[in-house]
């Protein structure tokens, strides 16, 4: 009998004709999304691989010089566009591109799209996500909101009713039906996203399919739950009206209200420091010590202390090493170890910030997914900041390697301009390279958004089989 | 056996059903006249379990409807006034629907079989609903209730709008169910009808059961004349069998 109901409800709606129409539009613009969004996010990732690449070229040719002088010359770092986020453009315009490493300095990752965009960039672009998190939603109430109110006024209901199907039966029957038409008009994106995932993306992300099935079952996930509320809604509204309206409030709370308002919350309950702010702290820090009772003056005589003690000297002259090399190289790891305190008590507010909106998935599965979809499509927070380690690992790693020639090779009596390295010293340097975070660490992480997804659709599953037996058969 | 014991139906202050005690048995044919809200629809929709009584019982088959409603549904058909199929099926397609809910989904040849028997025009029968006249839509919850081969019968205004001669085919197949032994309660406002296929007629007013009468027992003009002067009539006046 449930599968006799759930194919009379995937064919009724198969054969109404606004839903043809209405579906047909959504489908067109998922696909059109997908393919500007992949050809989009190629030659982005084109342009970036070919920056990169002409960096290094730039660096290698860099000519003869001073270790140190390199250290200042400096390379990018690319952040790499991640392959799904022609799905799930993110957060990947507001956090920037590139950064530039050099000795001494953490810089930020710069030059993000919204800076070379106009105000419409804030509107959002016309993503597959926008068009699934927001827009399929839609479709559903439209495909659901008269689904049990059409019936009680038609005086099918009664029929069906009467023919000794029970209401559980019923509501089952017309989630699972609905879900298929869902399921048939969100196919053909995934089809088609999964055909343009091509060398390039298993290239730049070998866990690319996993993740991006990973994505495709979170959506479906969050479809059915979107059905069953709508199915439920519609189940005991008074009449189609009542059932329309209040779907399309649920709709704007969930997918436009609740999203800002989440984040002004937890933009207020835990404030960010202002770049200006987190800059001078640093600086302060480094000239007077983490603690503040250990001054730069009084670490160098220490350390000056320490070499001379280890090379049984008595002046830095009679040095076998270079002191500069060994006491640039400290004054770097120093500057790190600042660098890592400061960015960790910034990077622990964020993530509590995204903690709130993960929380706050409990609440509404919009922001379970969005969050779910913007993690796996690599273009949330945390991919920035795992982007933004790698780099800076990179150039400490880099500038540690210049120190240390120079600690090593630049040996006291040979003026600066006299010591130079070339080639072979910079190709010891490997490219930047980045591997974006697995599938597991990404789902380890968003275990929250998984959680509440599951909730929701435990819980709502548990409500049908509670309240199907008072609906209104009249 | 259809059987309404003491059956009453309040909404607030306001009584649609008051002290109904009704019986079917297997082969009657009890039709239930009245003016619109005498209570014909209120006590179709209690034996079906749409609304639970106030007080009172109501049984199939000695299955109590309140406490069983689901159980009750393999003994029952039911054809209401307006019967509004889906319109983006076809006359085969909601008749393979409905009696596949029944517990029986007929097979495709098995399913025009019925539809013709009802009277369904041959071209009728995969057309879409939404195609279709009042009177063939009626003819599709016929044959819908015929496919269910249920004990009782439960029809609510099943001529309403149905022209003379779709009215005459539907009057010859209750008589068929009857012959097997099918019981039908019918609530209808057409005395002719009521006359000619009931076995047993019952005339509501306000909410009570006025008179109930075996149909043999009195003439078409008799039955009008009663008819008329029950609507004129106390509506607080005693019962008469």
């Amino acid at each position: 009998m449930l599968r006799l109901v759930i194919k009379k409800e995937f064919m009724t709606a198969l054969r109404d004709v606004r839903l043809q129409v209405s579906g047909a539009i959504l489908i067109v613009l998922m696909l059109t999304a997908v393919l500007v969004g992949k050809q989009g996010q190629k030659q982005i990732q084109t342009e970036r691989e070919k920056a990169q690449s002409a960096m290094y070229d730039t660096w290698l040719n860099q000519g003869e010089k001073h270790p140190h002088s390199a250290a200042h010359y400096g390379m990018f770092a690319f952040k790499p566009k991640p392959v799904l986020s022609f799905l799930d453009v993110g957060l990947d315009n507001y956090t920037g591109v590139s950064v530039f490493l050099e000795a001494h300095r953490q810089n930020e990752v710069l030059f993000s799209a919204a800076q070379d965009s106009n105000g419409m960039t804030r509107f959002g672009e016309m993503t597959a996500a926008l068009i699934l998190q927001v827009l399929l939603p839609l479709l559903i109430i439209f495909l659901t909101f008269n689904i049990f109110s059409r019936e009680r006024e038609e005086g099918t209901l009664r029929l069906i009713h009467a023919q000794g199907l029970s209401m559980r039966q019923l509501l089952l029957g017309k989630v699972w039906g609905t879900y298929a038409m869902v399921l048939l008009i969100f196919l053909p994106l995934v089809l088609l996203a999964y055909l343009l995932l091509d060398e390039q993306s298993a290239q730049l992300d070998s866990h690319v399919t996993g993740k991006f099935l990973t994505l495709a079952a979170s959506y479906a996930l969050y479809f059915l739950v979107f059905v069953l509320l709508c199915v439920l809604i519609s189940a005991f509204a008074k009449n189609s009206g009542v059932s329309l309206l209040s779907l399309l409030g649920l709709w704007i709370v969930a997918c436009i209200v609740l999203p800002k308002a989440t984040s002004n919350l937890a933009d207020k309950v835990y404030p960010t420091p202002s770049q200006f702010e987190f800059r001078s702290t640093i600086e302060e820090k480094v000239e007077n010590g983490i603690d503040g009772h250990n001054p730069y003056d009084a670490r160098l005589a220490s350390l000056r202390e320490a070499t001379l003690d280890q090379y049984g000297v008595g002046t830095i002259e009679e040095l076998p090493v270079n002191w500069s090399g060994i006491a640039m190289q400290a004054g770097e790891e120093y500057t790190d170890q600042v660098y890592d305190h400061e960015f960790s008590k910034v990077e622990q507010i964020f993530h509590q910030q995204n903690r709130v909106s993960e929380w706050a998935g409990f609440l509404n599965p919009y922001l379970a997914v969005r969050n779910l979809s913007m993690a796996l499509a690599g273009t949330d927070f945390r991919h920035h900041v795992a982007f933004a380690r790698a780099a800076e690992d990179y150039r400490r790693a880099f500038v540690k390697k210049m120190n240390k020639d120079m600690e090593v090779n630049h040996t006291p009596g040979i003026a600066f301009g006299d010591y130079n390295v070339g080639e072979e010293m910079w190709s010891s340097i490997a490219p930047f390279a980045y591997e974006l975070p697995r599938t597991a660490t990404i789902l380890g992480q968003e275990w929250r958004s998984l959680a509440a997804l599951s909730l929701w659709l435990v819980a709502l599953f548990l409500g049908s089989f509670v309240l199907a037996p008072k609906i209104p058969k009249l | 056996m259809l059987e309404a014991q003491n059956l009453t139906k309040q909404y607030g202050d306001f009584t649609a059903l008051e002290g109904l005690n009704l019986q079917v048995n297997p082969g009657d044919i009890y039709c239930l006249l009245g003016a619109n809200g005498a209570g014909k629809t209120t006590t179709i929709n209690l034996f079906m379990g749409f609304i639970a009584p106030t007080s009172g019982q109501v049984k199939v088959n000695g299955i109590a409807v309140t406490t069983a409603s689901d159980a009750t549904k393999k003994h029952l058909a039911y054809i209401p006034e307006n019967l509004n199929l889906y319109g983006n099926l076809t006359g085969l397609e909601n008749l393979q629907f409905f009696a596949g809910l029944g517990g029986d989904k007929p097979g495709k040849a098995k399913s025009q079989d019925l539809l013709r028997s009802v009277g369904l025009a041959e071209n009728a029968i995969t057309k879409r609903v939404s195609q279709y006249s009042k009177g063939m839509r009626q003819k599709v919850g016929i044959a819908i209730a015929k496919a269910k081969k249920a004990d009782h019968l439960l029809l609510d205004e099943p001529t309403s709008g149905l022209d003379p001669q779709a009215s005459n085919e539907f009057a010859q197949l209750l008589q068929d169910m009857r012959e097997k032994e099918v019981g039908i309660l019918m609530a209808t406002h057409d005395l002719f009808r009521a006359k000619e296929s009931g076995t047993h007629i019952g005339i509501m007013k306000a909410g009570k059961l006025v008179h109930s009468l075996e149909s043999d027992d009195i003439t078409l003009m008799e039955l009008e004349q009663l008819y008329l002067e029950t609507m004129k009539a106390d509506p607080h006046a005693a019962v008469s069998h």
